[in-house]
């Protein structure tokens, strides 16, 4: 009995010390959790692995654990994790959702942090929508305008010119939607709307119209500006649009885009992802990139980085400098070379960029002039409720889609519900 | 003295003897339920505590919230949830009615002898192995509005002169769901009703067909009673899955358009994770939870009165 206790206690020891000679590497190494769902973007996914090296070169024993999540489920990942307080170090999240983890006290104010390198944040674009209770809890990695790509072939086909405003691109829409073999079916569509993406992606599309009607959901104070008569223009557009039959119906942006870039589609409006697809499309040759034919542009801010409140200083110190690389010139440019998008520090040099992108340019401009008119996804004074307000202007859209109601009735019916929603 | 004690210890710890044989049983069952404890009861329990307080995002070791029943306020007073009810009931009719329908039929078809039995009781038992969302994702492709099957199908054959808006008509929406879920649930009716049809004795039916009984009649008070047992089973567990399935109605329609297909689970995740109200969420789940219960004892209570 007593030799077995002595060798059952001489084998646990010696598993313990082979198990902590394992461990000993393992705890010389710091990892930062970095969760997103632009991991295999193509361009933007590269950008980050390239800021993700450079970082690991400057911090020997820190590595970045970089995992996706994908993107429509991200929001129930994020609250889970944090919920069960396991948060990732380095915090990424759409600029429509960070408030909800703001308002719970879980993010990291960065004023704190700006002040001891002395970073000026002023003119970074869409950085006023990372302030929070008056403290700025992330930085804005993306503020994007969009942009109009159209197919030169099936507007020459049918003998239409580029729109200019709202009225001739609804007509180019409706002259090139065919059904080119006769078989009842639409082939070929004049437009494409995402409409199954979810409220937040269903109000985005709406926007392009409503901004151009000069409606808004709300002013500059929150207040809510729905029973507006802009606004039953806006929702009059929209409807028309849909009812036409010139945009297939219940499609995933995905297969909106695809459908545009293989050349069943003749004018798409969308931001500057769209150029990763149109890239591997069929009809890649056809597409030109211009400014949209309403004023001003839809644009927004896309993406944020942020740091949870609760994690040891040391770990908040790593994050810092991580979120403080991306900001450099250097990142900055090669968020515009690598990957297409436009960056939103105004000292980012993005000259020659247009050489590789070549609507770079039009980008740029559709970017300033959507932060120059201050438009936004994310309505003033009901950030908190931005998923319950997206769904009921969601549904009651569709409600006057369905079943033909007039957008004036509509408008008042929307008013009504969105000031219950903010209560 | 020692001896005595130790004879003791030896004859309470002796798990062989027939007295003792309970206490072996209990200690080979505890670990499956201390798991089921852990993953199970204590989630529960945290979802029923959760649905008493006002809490927007729950964390995990968290203050809690002072006791308070206004989630189950605004739920009883709620236009929504009434409607995620009738749509839940709706659904749990129409979805376990046709999964038995088409379930008994193809399990009466497959018990018969004929060539080719074999690949027919295979291809029966096919929408089970496919795993859900890659069912949901292709019925989705044939949903499609612009260029599904169903749609083409339906303008070839001369029912609808242009394609069949599936996902923005609240009629169209809910039965592309139904249809999508009886597909994915008849062949467990199928499977199970083709293991009880197999367990009748041949007897009982070559003494019917002596007594000149036809096959209606051989069916109806041979094959069926003697099925109900297995029926009732299956039955209840259907239904429980028609009431807790989330996935093929979120990945087909997300619960809309105008809610028609928002069901009592679609409308928990909802409050969950779209407008982020955990405490309302764990009502709705937890009274979800109670009409499971509910519906479970009135099937199984009939069930046991309509056998032999």
């Amino acid at each position: 009995m007593t030799l077995n206790v002595k060798r059952l206690a001489l084998g646990a020891a010696t598993a313990t010390l082979m198990t902590m000679g394992n461990l000993a590497p393992a705890m010389a190494e710091t990892v930062l959790k970095f969760i997103s769902w632009q991991t295999d973007d193509a361009g933007t996914g590269e950008w980050w692995h390239a800021v993700i090296a450079a970082f690991e070169k400057q911090h020997p024993g820190v590595r970045i654990e970089f995992t996706k999540a994908e993107r429509s489920a991200y929001a129930d990942t994020m609250t889970t994790l944090f919920a069960a307080n396991q948060p990732p170090q380095i915090v990424h999240l759409a600029s429509f959702e960070f408030q909800m983890f703001a308002d719970s006290g879980w993010l990291e104010p960065l004023d704190p942090w700006l002040k001891k390198d002395g970073i000026d944040m002023t003119g970074w674009a869409g950085q006023q929508k990372c302030e929070w209770n008056g403290e700025t809890v992330c930085i804005m990695t993306n503020y994007f305008g969009f942009v109009m790509a159209y197919n030169k072939k099936i507007l020459n086909e049918a003998s239409v010119a580029v729109p200019k405003t709202y009225d001739e691109f609804l007509a180019a829409a409706k002259a090139t939607t065919k059904d080119l073999n006769g078989d009842g079916i639409i082939d070929q569509f004049g437009t494409g709307h995402e409409t199954k993406g979810g409220p937040g992606q269903y109000l985005t599309e709406m926007l392009n119209y409503i901004i151009d009607a000069k409606a808004y959901w709300t002013d500059k104070d929150g207040n809510i500006t729905i029973d507006t008569p802009e606004m039953v223009e806006g929702l009059t557009r929209w409807k028309t649009v849909m009812k036409s039959g010139v945009s297939p119906v219940d499609m995933s942006a995905s297969d909106v885009r695809k459908l545009f870039a293989d050349g069943k589609m003749a004018m798409r409006l969308d931001g500057p992802w769209l150029y990763g697809t149109t890239e591997k499309g069929t009809a890649k040759s056809d597409i030109v990139y211009t400014v949209p034919p309403f004023t001003p542009p839809l644009g927004g801010s896309s993406n944020v980085l942020a740091m949870p409140a609760d994690i040891p200083d040391d770990q908040k110190a790593l994050v810092w400098d991580f979120i403080k690389l991306t900001m450099t010139p250097e990142f900055q440019r090669s968020y515009a070379t690598m990957g297409g998008n436009t960056p939103p520090s105004p000292k980012a040099d993005v000259s020659g960029v247009e050489k590789t992108i070549p609507h770079f340019p039009v980008l740029i401009q559709t970017m300033k002039e959507a932060a120059a008119a201050g438009i936004d996804r994310v309505p003033t004074g009901l950030e908190l409720y931005y998923n319950e307000f997206s769904k009921m202007v969601m549904e009651e859209t569709q409600r006057m889609i369905i079943q033909d109601l007039d957008p004036a009735a509509v408008a008042k019916t929307m008013q009504a519900k969105a000031e219950a929603i903010k209560g | 003295m020692t001896d005595t004690v130790q004879a003791g210890r030896r004859k309470f710890f002796d798990l062989a003897r027939p007295s003792r044989q309970h206490l072996l049983g209990y200690i080979l069952i505890a670990p499956a339920v201390l798991m089921v404890a852990a993953i199970i009861v204590w989630p529960l329990i945290l979802a029923i505590d959760l649905s008493f307080q006002q809490v927007k995002i729950p964390r995990l070791g968290g203050a809690s919230r002072p006791f308070s029943i206004s989630n189950y306020t605004w739920l009883f007073s709620s236009q929504e949830f009434w409607l995620a009810c009738w749509v839940t009931l709706k659904l749990v009719v129409i979805v376990t009615a046709g999964s038995v329908a088409v379930g008994l039929s193809t399990a009466l078809l497959a018990n018969n002898r004929f060539r080719g039995r074999t690949v027919a009781r295979l291809g029966m038992a096919l929408p089970w192995a496919v795993p859900e969302i890659i069912a949901v994702v292709i019925f989705a492709w044939m949903f499609d509005t612009s260029f599904g099957l169903f749609g083409w199908l339906a303008i070839q054959l001369g029912f609808a002169d242009q394609m069949i808006p599936w996902v923005s008509s609240s009629t169209a929406a809910f039965w592309a769901v139904a249809i999508t879920m009886v597909w994915k649930g008849f062949p467990f009716v199928s499977i199970m009703c083709l293991a009880g049809l197999q367990s009748i004795p041949s007897d009982y039916y070559a003494a019917a067909k002596v007594d000149g009984a036809s096959v209606w009649q051989r069916f109806r008070w041979i094959t069926m009673p003697l099925l109900m047992p297995v029926l009732g089973v299956t039955l209840v567990l259907t239904l429980l899955w028609v009431f807790r399935d989330f996935s093929i109605i979120k990945v087909l329609t997300g619960g809309g358009p105008l809610r028609s297909t928002q069901t009592l689970s679609i409308m928990t995740y909802d409050q969950a994770f779209q407008y982020h109200n955990f405490g309302r969420a764990a009502a709705v789940g937890v009274v979800t939870l109670v009409i499971c219960i509910i519906a479970s004892l009135l099937m199984l209570g009939r069930r046991s009165k309509s056998i032999y």
